[in-house]
């Protein structure tokens, strides 16, 4: 009894776990499919917030953005009425959008209306991030070509900064979604601390200790 | 006056400044040294052409004749080349920075850092052996697995694996110390 109850938490861990990954796949699977849909809408509203954002960056301001399907296409003014291709993201560049989207729908403990309202706010901050990736590569871009003036220290430092835009372009759905459902999990982590009643004062003690860091509250009356 | 259980002494919420600061710290020098390995010409050929080695390696003992120069892995058939981002490195770095940020023992990060590390880099060895096969079987299929689906199962992995980690090891390793 006391071993089915002491394996009783790290089990409905795992079981959760795979629920998780199960969701996941099945939402990645049905989401990316969608994508071949929404990825050229996406495209153009990425576009139309990046060309305001280039001429506050730029000036003058050199460089036409043109949505071509799921495709984002970087031009270069380089006389008066002349433009020359520069560069393009191709149509996985915004597909991050798929897994953040199946991320939230395989977090355990959110209802449909706090799902849908996580998702939206997710596709706006993603979509940010977005925006700030296109202009601030083609900007990069410019300065390690020489075509844009920089300082002395972002010239040698180029490489660097390039990485950093790369880490968070990548890292952006994954921070997006840690954000979003920072609640979610708390709560899935009290509920497997609460259902281990032999998981022992240890491990309650751990999670008490580990969630208070993070600044979260235990409820009265919970254990 | 009541006596402090072993659990309450080791409780990672005794200290949380101290440790939290160090943790964050540490984060960000983790994050920082994987930027500049990215950026490093020879540190980050080495991690490609071992990641092409062990490839190489898998591919041989499945039956398939390849060869491998630098971080290149080709047949008569296909021929994948490893770059910085086929290396996990983004998925790594952001595995390490949500072990050391978790609240728990250095002993249970240290456990952490290498679980993430070691099965990061385990199912990345597995994409690139299984971008091999669609290069080889569904050329037509290569961009979509390699952009879009090993994408988000690195995503995946990466959380399940901090997921199993968190609920699971560190718990139980901060009641050990």
């Amino acid at each position: 009894m006391k071993r089915e109850m002491r394996r009783e938490g790290p089990r409905t861990l795992t079981a959760h776990v795979g629920r998780f990954v199960l969701v996941f796949v099945l939402s990645l699977a049905v989401l990316a499919t969608l994508w071949t849909f929404i990825a050229p809408t996406y495209t153009r509203l990425v576009a139309m917030l990046a060309r305001p954002l280039f001429r506050l960056v730029e000036s003058p301001n050199v460089t036409v953005l043109s949505a071509q399907g799921a495709e984002t296409w970087v031009y270069r003014i380089i006389g008066e009425r002349e433009i020359a291709p520069f560069t393009w993201f191709d149509r996985y560049t915004f597909f991050a959008l798929i897994p953040l989207l199946a991320l939230l729908a395989a977090t355990p403990g959110l209802g449909w209306r706090r799902r849908v309202l996580r998702g939206v706010t997710g596709i706006g901050a993603l979509m940010v991030v977005h925006v700030l990736y296109v202009v601030s590569s083609v900007e990069l871009s410019y300065a390690a070509m020489g075509l844009r003036t920089v300082g002395p220290l972002a010239a040698r430092t180029l490489d660097l900064w390039q990485i950093v835009v790369r880490v968070l372009w990548e890292a952006a759905p994954i921070l997006i979604w840690v954000a979003l459902t920072f609640g979610a999990w708390k709560k899935l982590f009290e509920r497997l601390r609460s259902g281990d009643p032999a998981g022992g004062d240890a491990r309650r003690a751990s999670w008490t200790g580990a969630l208070g860091t993070l600044g979260w509250k235990k409820k009265e009356g919970t254990p | 006056m009541r006596e402090r259980t072993k659990a309450e002494r080791t409780e990672p919420g005794r200290a949380p400044t101290t440790r939290m600061v160090l943790s964050i710290v540490l984060a960000a020098v983790v994050v920082l040294l994987l930027v500049l390995l990215a950026t490093h010409e020879g540190a980050i050929g080495a991690v490609q052409r071992a990641y092409a080695a062990v490839t190489h390696g898998v591919l041989r003992v499945l039956g398939h004749d390849t060869t491998i120069l630098g971080n290149v892995v080709r047949s008569s058939d296909f021929g994948i080349t490893v770059v910085t981002a086929c290396t996990g490195i983004f998925a790594t770095a952001l595995f390490l920075v949500a072990v050391l940020v978790f609240p728990t023992t250095w002993r249970a990060k240290l456990f952490g850092g290498v679980l993430g590390i070691g099965g990061i880099a385990v199912v990345n060895v597995i994409r690139l052996v299984t971008l091999y096969y669609v290069g080889v079987h569904w050329p037509a299929a290569l961009d979509t697995v390699h952009q879009l689906v090993w994408q988000s199962l690195l995503i995946l992995s990466a959380v399940a694996l901090w997921l199993l980690w968190a609920g699971r090891i560190a718990g139980r390793k901060g009641a050990e110390r």
